[in-house]
């Protein structure tokens, strides 16, 4: 190795032992675990095989935890997809205050998550919640709805507060993208008599779907990793009934203790989300490779 | 000669001039050994602003008398708490001090976590504290944990309520239930069933059916009893509180949310301790003077009752401490009386003493609240010396931990309301699950 090589490696080594230490290792730590019976609160364990695995994928509150992780990430992800790409497109067209619309509608994103589940639970709660008590006094309902318990609801009530969670992050990146679009390309089609239906399905998706994929990408994995906004909210309850993947996990580790089968459920989380990745990422290689 | 015999005087003298300072240093040493120094971390869960400010004004009396120990407090809630500490011991980041419930103090015991207090009680004085709340964190001789204050869950009552509708206080289950559908009405609930798994409320609520019948949620070996007909009397009772006298969300409370409810007088009844006083007086002063409580009541007319779920608040060392004597010493600080009294007037009714002699002091009588509610004060420090902690009346266990702390009897509950399973069929589901994490946890 050359000195010149020597020093590019001295450079580049803090961030390769950072990255070893918070990335690598949380996720070797994880395989090790769920492969011995590791409790949280005590230091003697065994090593045990593919027993955690076993387990954990004949049990039936799993699977449950997965189909509701499925369904939370999918209704999730296509509506704030919309509502953000909607928005995005609306806001491109504004010439006035684009700016003070723009920093309205990414509030929702600017606040923590628990700022966010408790607002929403005070709204939507069933006794002195100021939605359930307005649509009473309306007439629309006669007795207060349990937005937050009712089984069939729950589930729909949350994934509405994540599309309106997560809405303006689609929307600002979306906007940056469409900005990037040259004008004179939409001159020309209009010249050329493309209607606007046109205009967008062969000027704009093409210049945008690099970066919408891009983001369909990152907003899966987070959607699917969600867990405080669903935790702080619902707890996973009732019954299960909003239980996802990642809550699941935590009340084995941090409920049960049991620590080897929880890194079992992560590490299991984690190979889906690779698969999943990695179709993603074929797909957008492939279009990158179209529009070369 | 001469020479040797002057340099002989010379270092005699010198000897003898060093031996008061010889004297000196080891009366120095000896000071220097009794005064404390280092840092300590105490984490409690004295979340309301009047209990944390006495708690830190005793921190920084001590360490004013104390100028080399410095006193960091941390403040979780309770629900957090239990991650706190678990997470904390997993990662060798607990503190040197806590408050802890009685369930989780088997616990820590059986992960070895605690240290053993029995000479910071003698030096309190043992006779002081109530035999059994000693003895729920005991093992083997060994005291692992010191009462700070005690209470205990009665039965709280709107009085004017029951009056403009007029209905007794009720005495048993059944005239509960019936009082408490009558007075659910006009935006008020009864009586609300809180069965979030966040908490274990719902375990609280089956547990004082189960008791005040004679039973127990934990068989004598120290298994899982659900299935027990009084068991099963005791869920399909708040199953039918749940569906006629409480709001439906109730189904995702924990004890905040319970309580909050009574606070602002949107529930006629409700299980807690004397902390529903302050909590009244924080959000409805108004109702104050309409609050009052009663024991919790029996299956039948007439059926003895001398108490269902006692706290003594316990104090812990933990092991990792590198100055348990810091610990010690502050917290035989906090058992000084001004600072006693003082800090149980921080919640008046809701701490009620855990050592013998504070209550009859016109110190801690001197106070507006303790005389207002002198027949709800005398109504909790009747059930005190009766009540346990959940599955406590086994004497202390993990397994009374677990049932309390992993949320299976609340996940039944919900499984029934939420999914209409048959009540013996989510029983036998439950009784199961916690006899499964029993095992493992031996």
């Amino acid at each position: 190795m050359n000195k010149k090589n020597r020093t590019r490696w001295l450079f580049v080594l803090p961030a390769i032992l950072l990255v070893m230490a918070l990335f690598i290792y949380p996720i070797c730590s994880s395989i090790f675990y769920s492969f011995t019976n590791k409790n949280l609160i005590r230091p003697v364990y065994k090593f045990v095989g593919f027993d955690n695995y076993i387990s954990v994928l004949t049990d039936k509150n799993f699977w449950n935890a997965f189909f509701n992780s499925v369904k939370w990430t999918v209704f999730s992800l296509v509506g704030q997809l919309l509502v953000g790409f909607t928005a995005a497109m609306a806001l491109n067209k504004v010439n006035h205050g684009k700016g003070i619309y723009k920093t309205l509608l990414i509030i929702p994103w600017a606040f923590p998550s628990i700022v966010i589940a408790f607002s929403w639970q005070w709204i939507l709660n069933g006794v002195y919640g100021f939605l359930p008590n307005i649509l009473v006094k309306l007439g629309i309902c006669d007795v207060a709805p349990s937005f937050l318990t009712e089984k069939g609801l729950v589930f729909a009530v949350l994934v509405f507060i994540n599309i309106w969670f997560g809405a303006p992050m689609i929307m600002v990146n979306v906007l940056a993208a469409l900005q990037t679009v040259p004008q004179d390309q939409y001159e020309a089609a209009e010249i050329d008599g493309a209607r606007s239906w046109q205009s967008f399905l062969y000027i704009t998706v093409p210049h945008i779907k690099v970066v919408t994929g891009l983001l369909v990408v990152l907003r899966t994995v987070w959607i699917f990793n969600n867990f405080d906004l669903i935790y702080l909210i619902t707890g996973g309850g009732p019954a299960g009934s909003t239980q996802t993947v990642p809550v699941y996990a935590y009340d084995m580790g941090w409920g049960t203790k049991l620590l080897g089968k929880s890194s079992a459920v992560t590490v299991l989380l984690f190979i889906f989300l690779i698969v999943i990745c990695l179709a993603y990422f074929a797909i957008i290689s492939h279009w990158e490779k179209e529009d070369k | 000669m001469k020479k040797k015999i002057a340099m002989l005087l010379a270092s005699a003298m010198l000897i003898g001039s060093m031996l008061p300072l010889c004297g000196t240093s080891a009366v120095m040493a000896e000071e220097n050994a009794e005064e404390l120094e280092g840092d300590i971390t105490f984490w409690h869960s004295f979340t309301q602003g009047p209990r944390l400010e006495t708690i830190q004004k005793a921190a920084d009396e001590f360490m004013e008398e104390n100028p080399k120990v410095n006193i960091t407090i941390e403040t979780f809630s309770w629900n957090d708490f239990y991650t706190k500490w678990t997470t904390g011991l997993a990662s060798g980041n607990v503190p040197d001090m806590s408050t802890a419930l009685v369930g989780q103090v088997a616990e820590m015991i059986s992960a070895d976590a605690l240290l053993p207090i029995n000479d910071l009680i003698d030096d309190i004085g043992r006779d002081k504290f109530n035999e059994s709340a000693l003895n729920e964190c005991a093992v083997d001789g060994n005291n692992y944990a010191v009462p700070l204050y005690s209470h205990a869950m009665v039965m709280w009552i709107r009085k004017d309520l029951l009056e403009e509708n007029g209905l007794e206080v009720p005495k048993t289950w059944d005239e509960l239930y019936e009082a408490a559908k009558a007075l659910t009405k006009d935006g008020i609930y009864g009586l609300s069933f809180p069965c979030g798994t966040t908490d274990f409320q719902a375990t609280n609520f089956l547990n004082f059916y189960v008791k005040s019948g004679g039973g127990s949620l934990l068989t004598d070996d120290l298994k899982a009893n659900l299935t027990s007909d009084l068991a099963l009397d005791g869920i399909n009772y708040w199953l039918k509180v749940y569906n006629d006298c409480s709001p439906k969300d109730s189904v995702n409370y924990d004890v905040l949310d319970q309580a909050t409810l009574y606070y602002q007088g949107k529930t006629a009844f409700d299980f807690n301790s004397g902390f529903q006083i302050s909590g009244v007086q924080a959000n409805s002063p108004d109702l104050l003077e309409y609050v009052d409580c009663y024991p919790i009541p029996t299956i039948n007319e007439g059926d003895e009752q001398n108490g269902i779920t006692t706290s003594n608040q316990p104090m812990v060392i933990w092991k990792n401490s590198k100055h348990p004597e810091i610990c010690r010493e502050f917290i035989k600080t906090l058992y000084d009386e001004d600072t006693y009294v003082e800090f149980l007037h921080a919640t008046p009714v809701g701490m009620l003493p855990a050592i013998r002699g504070i209550s009859e002091t016109d110190a801690y009588r001197d106070n507006e609240i303790i005389q207002q509610f002198e027949h709800a004060e005398s109504v909790i420090a009747d059930q005190i010396p009766g009540g346990t902690a959940i599955g406590f009346e086994h004497g202390p266990s993990i397994q009374a931990g677990i049932m309390t702390n992993q949320h299976v009897i609340e996940k039944m509950f919900q499984d029934i309301i939420t999914n209409g399973t048959d009540v013996e069929t989510a029983a036998k589901a439950a009784e199961d699950e916690l006899n499964a994490l029993f095992e493992v946890a031996q």
